[in-house]
């Protein structure tokens, strides 16, 4: 049985949704941000998959950007998360609502 | 003569140099002021001998405007940066130099609080008055006429006395109200001849002679404010009594000629017509002044409000000579100004002296100050019996000229002698109040046991009467010298008002 | 012999006494009383009599110059160059100011002298000579100035000098309970309102004569005269007038002038309030010298005066200006003399004198009669001087008397009395100035008596004294006046002397005779020789000044037989004859009449004739023997009346009336002359119900109603309350509640979309979920 582009989609998918859970439904600041990180992946692996389906790289190049970002919004988030711990003493975010008009 | 020079500009804006560096000096009320007291000192003292080597080129010979520094400011409106001097301000210049330096000596011991904004704005007065007098063309001379306000709010509404917050908004949007007509006179002076320049203005006479009378009037409200005439004098005893002693010398001796000098600078040049019209109207308005300010003078018991109320008189001596239209009465009444402005200031030096001892200046609550303070005593007798106008004293070559000139006055009917001998009675009524003054202080017998202690002027006071004194007795008894620098313009402009004054005369079935 | 260069010094030397005494002399009494005094005196009285030498030096130059009179020029004072107005301080010498020269410096240095005396013990000694100089200085530069603005000059300065001696007691009342600072104020003010017809005056000459110097003046004026007549008319500015009107108007002024400083009626009020100052004062300034400026002035202008008379212009139609002057003059005579009559106090007396002395030179320069005025003026000086300075002495030996009398009660503190004696004065109710306290001090004061008693004698016009001379050299005149009214001026005048006499002889009695009244009387001792030497000096002069202007004792040969009919030989017209009898007569009368010659060369004497002005040489005074005869028979009548009545029953108490007093009808006229209704006139009815309600009315209407009323209440408070209408009611309602209901429903609306904001990650995340998916939805369902 060959793998064909479907199961790449169904699991990107599967890790998309994984990711978009994360997100919504926990609480702690790193799990949420593995979570982004995963859903981030899953877009890098249908952008792979579609490259190869297609013949054509572009699709590859913008997942060497995307993985950039990721870096620099990983550095940016934990130094966040960091200073947010420093201050509260927690990584939860029920407790970070400084933004409430 | 100097046809051109940028000196005037130098004049101008070296008060403002030391203004510069005062702020530079020192972060606000600091323990020790001495340096900032040395620099508002030094710059006045230079502003005078700079004003000496103005003296010293002009040509009193010439009639018309010298040393000019004539720029083009907005060439759009025809506005100009444009300063000059003749006979007309030289005199002028000259007093306010002179002031200046002891306005702010007398100024040492006198101001404790916030030394650093007062010395500031005293200095920022002076640049502000000599522009006034310098300045020759209208727009350029608004702006200094209106910045004069400025310091001198401040320097009543900060180091004034108990009511100064109300004096001196009082002086400000009085003076301030008065200014606004001539704004508007400038503006369509201005507009409809092209340029703002007075000399301009004087020979493009026919594109604005149609509106003079108005013109006029929007002009001689905003000086009469200034000098003040009656009925325009009700901010003059606040403002006096709430002043500092600096202040008030200032305010008598430079100030109020401003107003005066603008009638003979603006008035009567710019409109000849309106003036010789006005004329006895004027007049009149001048001598209930010199009648009504010398009996309120008598009935004052505030020293300090007495002289106030005598500035009026003079000043409607003052007037009473401008507009006699004639040389003499003119002439005189450019030296009386001069005159009242080192009688009166020194007054109110004399005034803040005993004041700043005994912090009260009614007069029941002096007497027989003679026996304390025998050095004071006489100096002061010699300044009040200037402002009396004894002959051998400054006040008398003033008041002469000007009640002279008046009784000669050419468009005041054909009685001009009825002028002359109600203004005259100014003399007797000065007498009056003025001795009052000198006897309430002086004489009588020393039962006040506060006053016995009184000490008597010192080395710092002594030199300030005495520069007073200096002129008070020059111009006294060589007034001739200072006649002569104003003569030659004095004479252009009568004969300038000449056509004009027997066309009125000629109308009014002269 | 020239010496007009030294003119300067006049002036120099009593500015250099004033300067010493100021900075030196006021130091040197301080730290030493006794040698300081005799400093600062001595030296002050050296600049005075320095002033004299240099006065006698100009005096004798004159003649040498062939009388013409000569103007030192110090320098410019008034100069424009583009008008007539120039005006030099400039010395003017001619007989005339000659004359006064040698009046004010030689009687001013008797009086230094006297004062070192009088003066001595006072703290202020130094201040007191200070102002003598000064008063010097001024009455020089009035004397001797070219120009009216000059003599206007010493005209001011010599009343301020007045004005600082009589407030020189400033901490002390005076013996009425008049503050002296009062009267000196009085003085002054007084002084001021002749001093405001002399600026007036000053106005009108220089419009009419374009010059204020007298040379100019007079010369312009006779020209003026001769080519247009009475009637020229005379314009400037918008003004025209007839020449007779302005000339009226101009010497009416200067009528004014004089009769301020020369205290006649109406501001004669000054003069016995003046008697606060210092007695030497009273003689120098205010009997010798000051107060004959008016006399001075008028003598002056005499060609003024008598155009005016000329052109027989009348005043409203009623009296002509000299005519007005004498009629001024006779009347203060009497009137004064009538008041000399009912004071006690012994200066008081001797003021009133004065000012009716002064109402007979005023008459007689009214008259035309200048030399007589001037003449008069030179002999008063005398002995007036004289008398003051005897009342001086005598109020000097009273305080003695009665220090003498304290010293005896108190025991102990005498020696600090004796040093500042003049502080006491007033230590209790005794007035050593009262006449009623005094009598029989002639033992006591044998010098003082007897030169107070020549002193009265030329007053009252004895013969050989030097009253007797100028007085009847003015009756003389009188008689011939020819004032509409006949002979108002002659009778007034003979009342005059009448009184003149009476008072005098009444003080010599209450002074010196009878019993002393008084314990201080009793104790009363002669002054020091520093006081009565001047004293005999002053009487030796009042003796023999008469025989300056001594008349003809019988008429010049040739001359017309009627004295009296002057003015019919004028009117004949044969000038031709009268001009040379004139002229042989002045020459004959050139040693007899010394004074009339010699101002001849400044006092001009003209006629209008056909061909013009015409001048004339003086008409020679001869001794009118009916009125020497005549007033000499009213003096002595006088004095013999004074003398029985008062000696008669004269009241033993001070606390008694004056036995006039009590005489029905003299009774009343005493009250009212005692009550002086002018003086009262002027403090009561001027002062106290015009001038002060007049100041508090102004007062009232310039700051309760101009200041707080229309300032404050009209305009501040209309502004302030419009203002606050437009920001309480106006505002919120209109402009404002629009602006505000537009913020408020914005501000409503942002407070609900307010409480989306949770702050809460997951919520956020969560819209962005529900965005992404709607996006998405709308492009899968919409596409």
């Amino acid at each position: 049985m060959a793998v064909t582009i479907e199961w790449y989609i169904a699991l990107s998918t599967i890790l998309f949704t994984l990711g978009a859970l994360g997100v919504l439904l926990r609480r702690n600041a790193i799990i949420i941000f593995m979570s982004v990180e995963l859903m981030l992946n899953s877009a890098n692996l249908l952008l792979v998959a579609f490259a190869h389906h297609l013949g054509d790289a572009t699709g590859q190049v913008l997942v060497f950007f995307v993985m950039t970002v990721a870096a620099a919004e990983v550095a940016v988030g934990l130094a966040l998360i960091v200073a947010i711990f420093q201050s509260k003493k927690s990584i939860d975010i029920g407790d970070v609502n400084l933004l409430r008009g | 003569m100097i046809e051109s020079s940028s000196i005037l500009t130098v004049l101008t804006f070296l008060p403002i140099f030391g203004v510069a560096v005062i702020l530079l000096l020192k972060p606000f009320n600091s323990e020790n002021d001495l340096n900032i007291k040395v620099v508002a000192n030094l710059t006045a003292v230079a502003t005078f001998i700079l004003s000496l080597v103005v003296l010293a080129m002009y040509d009193s010979s010439f009639a018309g405007l010298q040393m000019k520094h004539e720029l083009n400011w907005i060439p759009a409106l025809g506005v100009k940066y444009f300063f000059a001097v003749d006979g007309l301000s030289i005199l002028m210049v000259m007093l306010t130099t002179f002031i200046m330096p002891l306005a702010i000596a007398s100024s040492w011991n006198a101001i404790e609080t916030q030394v650093k904004q007062y010395y500031i704005f005293l200095l920022l007065l002076e640049a502000g008055m000599m522009g006034v007098f310098l300045a020759q063309d209208l727009f350029f001379f608004y702006i200094f006429w209106e910045f004069t306000l400025v310091p001198m709010y401040f320097l009543i509404g900060i180091w004034g006395g108990k009511e100064r917050v109300y004096a001196s908004i009082k002086f400000f949007l009085y003076t301030m109200a008065g200014s606004l007509l001539m704004l508007v006179a400038i503006l369509y002076m201005g507009l409809n001849a092209g340029t703002f320049s007075v000399p301009e203005l004087i020979a493009n006479y026919d594109l604005y002679s149609s509106a003079q009378s108005w013109l006029f009037w929007g002009f001689a409200v905003a000086f009469a404010i200034k000098v003040p005439l009656f009925p325009f004098h009700s901010w003059l005893p606040d403002a006096h009594t709430q002043a500092p002693t600096a202040g008030s010398i200032v305010l008598a001796g430079v100030l109020l000629k401003m107003g005066t000098y603008g009638f003979t600078r603006f008035n009567l040049p710019l409109f000849p017509e309106a003036s010789a019209e006005a004329a006895p109207l004027m007049a009149t308005l001048a001598i209930i002044g010199i009648i009504y300010g010398a009996i309120l003078s008598f009935a004052q018991t505030d020293v300090k409000k007495l002289v106030a109320y005598s500035s009026i008189s003079h000043l409607g001596f003052v007037m009473l000579g401008i507009f006699s239209l004639n040389e003499i009465g003119i002439q005189g009444a450019i030296l009386q100004g001069v005159n009242h402005g080192l009688s009166t200031g020194a007054l109110f030096f004399i005034v803040g002296i005993v004041y700043e001892q005994r912090h009260t200046r009614e007069l029941s609550e002096f007497g027989g100050l003679w026996r304390a303070m025998p050095m004071y005593a006489v100096l002061s007798l010699v300044v009040t019996l200037s402002s009396m106008g004894l002959p051998g004293l400054n006040g008398f070559v003033g008041e002469f000229s000007i009640l002279l000139g008046s009784i000669g006055g050419q468009t005041l009917g054909a009685s001009p002698w009825i002028y002359t001998a109600f203004a005259t009675t100014g003399v007797i009524l000065a007498a009056i109040y003025l001795l009052k003054m000198y006897q309430g202080m002086f004489m009588g017998p020393l039962d006040n046991p506060k006053n016995q202690s009184l000490r008597d002027l010192n080395g710092g006071e002594l030199a300030i009467m005495l520069s007073f004194l200096l002129f008070i007795v020059w111009i006294g008894i060589a007034p001739s010298g200072f006649f002569t620098m104003i003569d030659a313009s004095v004479a252009d402009l009568v004969t300038h008002m000449q056509p004009a004054i027997d066309a009125v005369v000629a109308a009014n079935g002269g | 012999m020239n010496l007009f260069g030294l003119a300067p010094l006049l002036l120099i030397l009593p500015l250099i006494g004033v300067f010493f005494n100021t900075v030196v002399g006021r130091r040197l009494v301080a730290a030493d009383a006794p040698s300081g005094e005799k400093w600062s005196g001595w030296f002050a009285t050296a600049m005075s009599g320095s002033a004299f030498i240099v006065a006698v030096l100009i005096f004798f130059s004159l003649p040498t110059v062939d009388y013409h009179a000569q103007t030192v020029v110090l320098w410019d004072w008034f100069n424009m160059p583009s008008t007539d107005f120039h005006v030099q301080w400039a010395m003017y010498f001619d007989t005339l100011s000659a004359t006064m020269l040698l009046v004010v410096t030689g009687v001013g240095s008797l009086i230094h002298i006297y004062a070192i005396g009088y003066m001595h013990g006072d703290k202020d000694f130094a201040r007191f000579f200070t102002y003598l100089n000064l008063f010097l200085f001024f009455m020089l530069i009035l004397v001797t100035g070219n120009s009216y603005l000059m003599l206007f000059v010493g005209w001011e300065g010599v009343g301020l000098c007045s004005f600082l001696l009589i407030g020189f007691w400033y901490d002390k009342p005076n013996g009425v309970g008049i503050l002296n600072g009062d009267a000196a104020r009085k003085a002054f003010v007084a002084n001021r309102v002749g001093d405001f017809a002399m600026i007036m005056a000053m106005s009108l000459t220089f419009w009419v004569f374009k010059t204020l110097e007298f040379e100019g003046v007079i010369e312009t004026a006779l020209h003026m005269f001769e080519e247009g007549g009475k009637a020229a008319p005379i314009s400037f500015g918008m003004f025209t007038a007839e020449f007779q009107v302005v000339l009226s108007a101009i010497t009416v002024l200067f009528l004014i002038g004089a009769t301020g400083k020369s205290a006649q009626i109406p501001l004669f009020i000054w003069l016995p309030d003046a008697m606060a100052g210092p007695t030497p004062v009273s003689a120098l300034i205010h009997a010798a010298t000051m107060v004959t400026s008016g006399i001075y002035l008028i003598t002056r202008s005499n060609v003024l005066f008598e155009i005016v008379r000329e052109t027989g212009f009348q005043m409203a139609g009623i009296i002509s200006v000299p005519d007005l002057v004498a009629v001024v003059g006779a009347c203060t005579a009497v009137y004064a003399g009538l008041i000399a009559f009912t004071q006690f106090d012994v200066k008081k007396v001797l003021a009133y004198s004065t000012v009716s002395q002064l109402g007979f030179m005023i008459a007689a320069v009214g008259m035309g009669a200048y030399v007589a005025g001037m003449f008069h003026l030179i002999t008063h000086a005398f002995f007036k001087a004289l008398l003051f300075m005897g009342s001086g002495s005598i109020i000097h030996g009273m305080e003695h008397g009665h220090h003498h009398l304290h010293d005896h009660g108190h025991g102990g503190h005498g020696d600090d009395h004796h040093d500042d004696h003049h502080d006491d004065h007033h230590e209790d109710d005794f007035d050593p100035q009262d006449m009623r306290t005094m009598g029989g001090l002639w033992k006591k004061m044998p010098v003082t008596f007897g030169v107070y008693v020549i002193g009265s004698l030329a007053l009252a016009g004895i013969f050989p004294f030097a009253g007797f001379w100028s007085k009847d050299e003015i009756l003389a005149h009188a008689q011939v006046n020819e004032f509409a009214i006949f002979s108002f001026i002659n009778i007034m005048l003979t009342i005059g002397a009448f009184c003149t006499a009476f008072y005098m002889t009444r003080q010599i009695k209450m002074v010196f005779f009878g019993e002393p009244r008084h314990e201080a009387a009793v104790h009363a001792s002669e002054s020091n020789r520093l006081m009565t030497r001047p004293l005999v000096f002053l009487a030796v002069l009042s003796v023999f000044g008469g025989f300056l202007n001594t008349p003809n004792f019988s008429e010049p040969e040739g001359y017309g037989s009627d004295y009296a009919s002057e003015e019919k030989y004028e009117e004949s017209g044969d000038h031709s004859e009268t001009e040379a009898i004139l002229a042989a007569g002045g020459s004959k009368t050139t040693f007899t009449l010394a004074l009339e010659h010699w101002l001849e060369h400044s006092i001009q004497s003209f006629e209008l004739t056909e061909e013009g002005v015409v001048h004339m040489p003086h008409t020679p005074i001869v001794l009118q023997y009916n009125v020497a005869v005549t007033s000499s028979i009213i003096a002595i009548g006088a004095i013999l009346i004074a003398w029985f009545l008062v000696f008669r029953g004269y009241p033993m108490k001070p606390e008694d009336d004056d036995p006039l007093q009590a005489a029905p009808v003299i009774g009343t006229v005493w009250a009212f002359f005692q009550g002086l209704p002018l003086d009262s006139l002027y403090m009561n009815g001027w002062v106290k119900r015009v001038f002060l309600p007049l100041g508090e009315i102004s007062n009232l209407i310039d700051w309760d109603f101009w200041h707080n009323f229309v300032h404050e209440r009209l305009i501040r408070d209309t502004f302030v309350t419009s203002a606050d209408f437009f920001s309480k009611v106006l505002d919120p309602l209109g402009v404002d509640g629009a602006v505000n209901g537009v913020g408020k429903s914005l501000r409503n609306f942002a407070n609900g979309l307010r409480s989306t904001q949770t702050g809460n990650v997951g919520n956020y995340a969560l819209g962005l979920f529900l965005g992404v998916a709607a996006v998405i939805a709308y492009f899968v369902f919409a596409a």
